[in-house]
């Protein structure tokens, strides 16, 4: 170390020295900060140039329209009509008109100035957001606002599509409804390009076909500043586009041609909708269920259900209170499509099938007769089973057991069959399986085996897992715990006459047509159309055909009626008529028709809840519907005035 | 000795001017144009920087520089001696100013830093870098050769931690920060034991090593009593945590970071062109007038020009240094090696913020970042220099003239 000399005006000799160390950790410094800047930006340059570029340009979704729902004869279900917003953008206003503007919006809408003056002060840092005077305005309202734009600078009208359902209740549960896509949906479907906020089918029609009829989103890239946030506007015709100034105020630079969205698929649907307004006429204020089927291809023509819903109350702002009431739960239900939601059982439905059956497997011929005397009793164990006549059908074959619906008849058949034949055909005609049609939430319905049993009573003492006899007993005339959809009994209906294919039920035109294997031979359905048709047309004297309600002179209706036991026959005895059982304990009433020398040959199913008897609360619908199917039916030309009606 | 009319003291044993033009003719013209190249630079970054915003930064930063060019030609006229000599009242003004921003400081930003004095609003923070130049400079000066001693060497440490600690109470970090270099740049040049130097380096590892307990397990969301002595607050503490962990918070702390790498990087070898940083007129960098202006230069300019600027600062901080090896007294060593420091320290942390080396402080970059207090500060810097290399060179002319006759070639270093 140096010697320092005591003299304040001289250096002492060892600065120099301390001076080139210094410069030496300044060079030393400097030259770091130069390999640091060399590292970011040659090295990792390219890099981080990505990050800046993916910065600065922001996606903003144009969305598509969604497809429109047409009926088979092209008439108008669903489309999307402009909804209008009156907006403000303060921004766009010179500064001391602001509040003037806000004081004639007040006055020309009917909203509150005050409240309008106050969203704006909050919005003061933001001035280019679109403040919302007044939503889903009526056309008065803008012609009101678009006769003074000169005094009204910064107000624009902002469109954006809403769905319009244009037939009300009618076939509404089928079409289903849009709602906001909630945080599960948003989850499984992130990968399609669904975004919080977005509507999305949630029920019928709508949510199957959501993809098809969602369209493909258009895009436009704008500069992305930091801060504040590209808005939409539209033009004359509702075509979205950015406004030039973000939130903030920011200009705004196109960064690329903007790919216009495309429209979603228009659905072509197998229904009628005049059939389908019919059908639910008929049904009224009952609760139940109509199908009707092309029995060939599966075309859905007519699928109702009452009580039902208008879907616009869904898509329609301001209606909460109906909207939490449909969604409620109350009984009956009306959310609740009774053709394929809906399980009952069968009840003399399924001996169609059951006959059908028999001669297939050949346990029984069209001459096979059993004796009927009013009652059956198993040979073990002795317990009886009634026919629904007391007083007996006497000796009876397959065609008077369809046609007159006797129930020892098939008692015997169905022992003779046994279970695992009844499951086998049943399953093949589509029982105990859900049909395929193309709307969401079907019910499979239940039709029980050996196997069934054992599983849902498994866990009970054996004795309770066996298939008994008597199971299939019950089984043999659809009680017990079979179970099927108004769908399925269709399905089974068409079946029958169309040469013995299952089909699969379709609304969408364009939906793959599906035909099983011939299930029944052109022997077996000869025979059983007999029965079928000899219930419908032995009119009176007696004994008539259980189906003759359903009767139309000079057309060939074949049909069966049913009765869906809520409770057991001898229960039905405590009250001295029939009227005096309550309303909630009486059957239900089924009937399910075909007209064979027609075309499209119809396959029909029909389910009035408690309606007692298939022959008296259903048939008749059969008859009206059939009726009006071939012989009334009018185009129906009401479309082009809804559509003159809209704006 | 001098003329009748101009302002002249008694300075120990010597009579000077107090103000003397003369010693214009022996300015240092490189370091001057060293400035003037850097300044030129600031002038083109800040136009760009305000063109997206107001070029009411860019007209006032011109007017700075010549308000600053002013302050600096006349502190260059100035007898450095004799401010040396006032230093230690200096020093004693500056304690009470700073209590008074402490009592009775105007906030800004979560930050005390400015005293109202009815008509003038300032920042005596600012003043303290400079005035601590200056007592130090007296203070070393005065105990020549006893800074050798350790108790004399700790108590420099005593005398620069009162201002030190007011500051940081403020709390300002970055100008707290600033006069530790300041310290240990004088003290080396002032001869102090290196030994005593590599203990206080021990000292400061230790004390990194209590603010890495401090900040262990630190969780941004939950506000936490301090563990050591450090009383960091929860804003300082979570700077450093956005520092250590910039992916952690993108949108948050580590914004700014974060950011400033993607801005400076994506300006790649040789940028993006003037006034065409995106980064920066999207409002993705904040404060891209003031402390983040470099990001600017290196995203607009690249590596080429920001290596060019980073050469002019090196050339402008050894033109510095040149001046405290040539300065004939230890004083003006002192005050010259004590800028440098300062304006050094400046630099390198501004621009190790903006490269992601360090954590956020706010610290302004000399002669490019906008601000009016700080461009005073680093001219009245560059005043200094200016005037102590004046000074050595007029007396170095004077005694060669007396010695030998000649004028010797002033700035050419050794007696």
């Amino acid at each position: 170390m140096t010697r320092i000399p005591r003299e304040e005006s001289y250096r002492y000799s060892g600065l120099e020295t301390r001076v080139v160390w210094f410069s030496g950790a300044v060079t030393l410094a400097i030259a770091l900060l130069m390999l640091q800047l060399w590292r970011l930006q040659v090295l990792q340059g390219a890099e981080y140039a990505r990050v800046s570029e993916n910065n600065r340009i922001s996606q903003k979704r144009l969305q598509a329209d969604r497809g429109m729902i047409l009926d088979r004869n092209g008439n108008l279900l669903a489309d999307n009509r402009a909804s209008s917003d009156i907006v403000f953008i303060p921004g766009e206003c010179p500064e001391p008109q602001r509040e003037k503007v806000c004081q004639l919006l007040g006055s020309l809408l009917n909203v509150s100035t005050e409240s309008l003056i106050n969203r704006m002060h909050a919005l003061r840092g933001q001035p280019f957001t679109q403040i919302t005077v007044k939503s889903d305005i009526a056309k008065a309202d803008r012609v009101r606002v678009e006769e003074l734009g000169a005094q009204l600078p910064g107000v624009m009208i902002v469109a954006h599509p809403q769905r319009r359902y244009h037939y009300g209740e009618t076939a509404g549960q089928i079409l289903g409804y849009l709602g906001e896509i909630n945080r599960a949906e948003l989850e499984s479907r992130q990968s399609e390009g669904y975004y919080p906020g977005d509507w999305i089918g949630k029920d019928g029609l709508e949510r199957y076909y959501e993809s098809e009829l969602r369209g493909q989103d258009g895009f436009m890239l704008v500069t992305r500043y930091a801060a504040g946030q590209p808005q939409l506007l539209t033009d004359k015709l509702g075509r979205p586009y950015i406004a030039a100034r973000d939130t903030l105020g920011h200009l705004l630079n196109l960064e690329a041609p903007p790919v216009p969205p495309q429209p979603g698929k228009t659905l072509h649907l197998t229904l009628d909708i005049a059939l389908q307004r019919y059908c639910e006429e008929l049904l009224g204020s009952r609760s139940g269920a109509i199908v009707v089927l092309d029995a060939d291809t599966g075309e859905v023509l007519a699928m109702a259900s009452r009580p039902g819903y208008d879907p616009a109350v869904f898509v329609t702002r301001g209606r909460n209170e109906e909207r939490m009431a449909l969604l409620s739960g109350q009984r009956p239900n009306p959310m609740t499509h009774r053709a394929f939601r809906e399980i009952y059982p069968p009840g003399s439905v399924f001996k169609v099938l059951m006959a059908a059956a028999a001669l297939e497997t050949g346990v029984i011929t069209e001459r096979t007769s059993f004796f009927c005397p009013g009652r059956f009793t198993l040979k073990q164990g002795g317990r009886a089973w009634r026919c629904w006549k007391r007083s007996g059908h006497g000796a009876t074959n397959v065609i008077d057991a369809l046609a007159y619906s006797c129930d020892v008849f098939f008692y015997n058949v169905g022992l003779q069959l046994d279970i695992d034949q009844i499951s086998k055909y049943g399953h093949l005609a589509g029982y105990g399986a859900r049909t395929g049609i193309d709307l969401p939430g079907e019910a499979e319905g239940v039709l029980p085996d050996r196997e069934w049993k054992a599983r849902v009573n498994a866990g009970l003492a054996p004795s309770e897992r066996r298939w008994y006899p008597g199971d299939t007993i019950n089984l043999s005339i659809g009680q017990g715990s079979m179970a099927t959809t108004p769908l399925q009994n269709a399905v089974m209906m068409a079946c029958m006459i169309n040469g013995g294919y299952r089909i699969r039920p379709h609304l969408w035109r364009d939906a793959p047509q599906e035909k099983s294997e011939k299930i029944f031979s052109d022997a077996t359905l000869r025979v059983v159309i007999e029965g079928l048709k000899k219930c419908v047309e032995d009119g009176p004297p007696a004994p008539s055909g259980t189906g003759y309600a359903a009767y139309i002179p000079g057309m060939t209706v074949v049909g069966k009626t049913g009765s869906a036991q809520i409770m057991g026959l001898e229960h039905h005895e405590q009250y001295k008529s029939e009227e005096d059982i309550p309303e909630h304990m009486r059957d239900h009433a089924w009937f399910v028709a075909g007209v064979i020398d027609r075309a499209p040959r119809l396959a029909i199913c029909i389910l009035v809840e408690y309606g007692h008897h298939g022959s008296s609360a259903a048939a008749p619908l059969a008859k009206n519907i059939i009726d009006f199917f071939y012989n009334h039916r009018a185009e129906p030309s009401e479309t082009a005035d809804l559509l003159a009606e809209g704006d | 000795m001098a003329g009748t009319g101009s302002l002249q003291v008694q300075y120990q044993d010597i009579t000077v001017r107090l103000i003397n033009p003369k010693r214009l003719k022996y300015l240092d013209w490189a370091l001057l144009l060293a400035v003037a190249a850097l300044a030129c630079v600031g002038w083109v970054v800040l136009y760009s920087a305000s063109k997206s915003s107001s070029l009411e930064y860019f007209q006032r930063q011109i007017f700075y520089f010549a308000a600053g060019l002013g302050l600096a030609l006349f502190l260059a006229c100035l007898d450095q001696r004799f401010l040396v000599s006032l230093a230690p009242v200096g020093y004693v003004l500056l304690i009470i100013a700073l209590l008074g921003v402490l009592f009775f400081g105007s906030e800004a930003k979560g930050s005390e830093r400015w005293l109202s004095l009815g008509f003038i609003r300032f920042q005596p923070s600012e003043f303290a870098k400079l005035g601590m130049v200056y007592f130090l400079a007296w203070y070393l000066n005065k105990l020549g050769p006893r800074i050798q001693k350790w108790y004399w060497f700790l108590f420099t440490f005593v005398l620069a931690g009162i201002p030190m600690v007011l500051i940081l109470k403020q709390p300002n970090l970055g100008t707290a920060a600033c006069l530790g270099p300041i310290t240990v740049g004088m003290l080396f040049v002032a001869g102090c034991r290196v030994r005593h130097l590599l203990a206080l380096a021990l000292i400061g590892l230790a004390g990194l090593g209590f603010l890495a307990w401090e900040m262990a397990g630190f969780d941004p969301n939950v506000e936490q009593e301090p563990r050591t002595f450090f009383d960091l607050k929860h804003y300082q503490k979570k700077r450093i945590y956005a520092f250590l962990h910039p992916e952690a918070d993108p949108q948050g702390s580590g914004w700014h970071t974060l950011q400033s790498v993607v801005t400076v990087g994506s300006g790649r070898l040789t940028g993006k062109g003037w006034m065409q940083g995106t980064q920066t007129r999207l409002n993705y960098l904040p404060e891209y007038h003031t402390d983040f202006i470099f990001s600017l230069l290196a995203e607009e300019f690249g590596f080429v020009g920001a290596v060019i600027t980073l050469a002019l600062y090196l050339a402008f901080l050894q033109l510095g240094l040149r001046v405290a090896r040539d300065s004939v007294d230890m004083s003006g060593a002192l005050l010259a090696a004590g800028v440098v420091a300062m304006l050094g320290f400046h630099i390198f942390t501004n621009i190790g913020i903006t490269l992601g080396l360090l954590p956020v402080t706010g610290l302004p970059l000399p002669f490019l970042s906008y601000g009016g207090s700080f461009y005073m500060t680093t001219m009245a810097g560059v005043g200094v220099l200016l005037g102590v290399s004046a000074w050595s060179r007029l007396a170095r002319a004077t005694m060669a003239v007396a010695l030998t006759g000649i004028v010797a070639r002033p700035g050419n270093g050794k007696p």
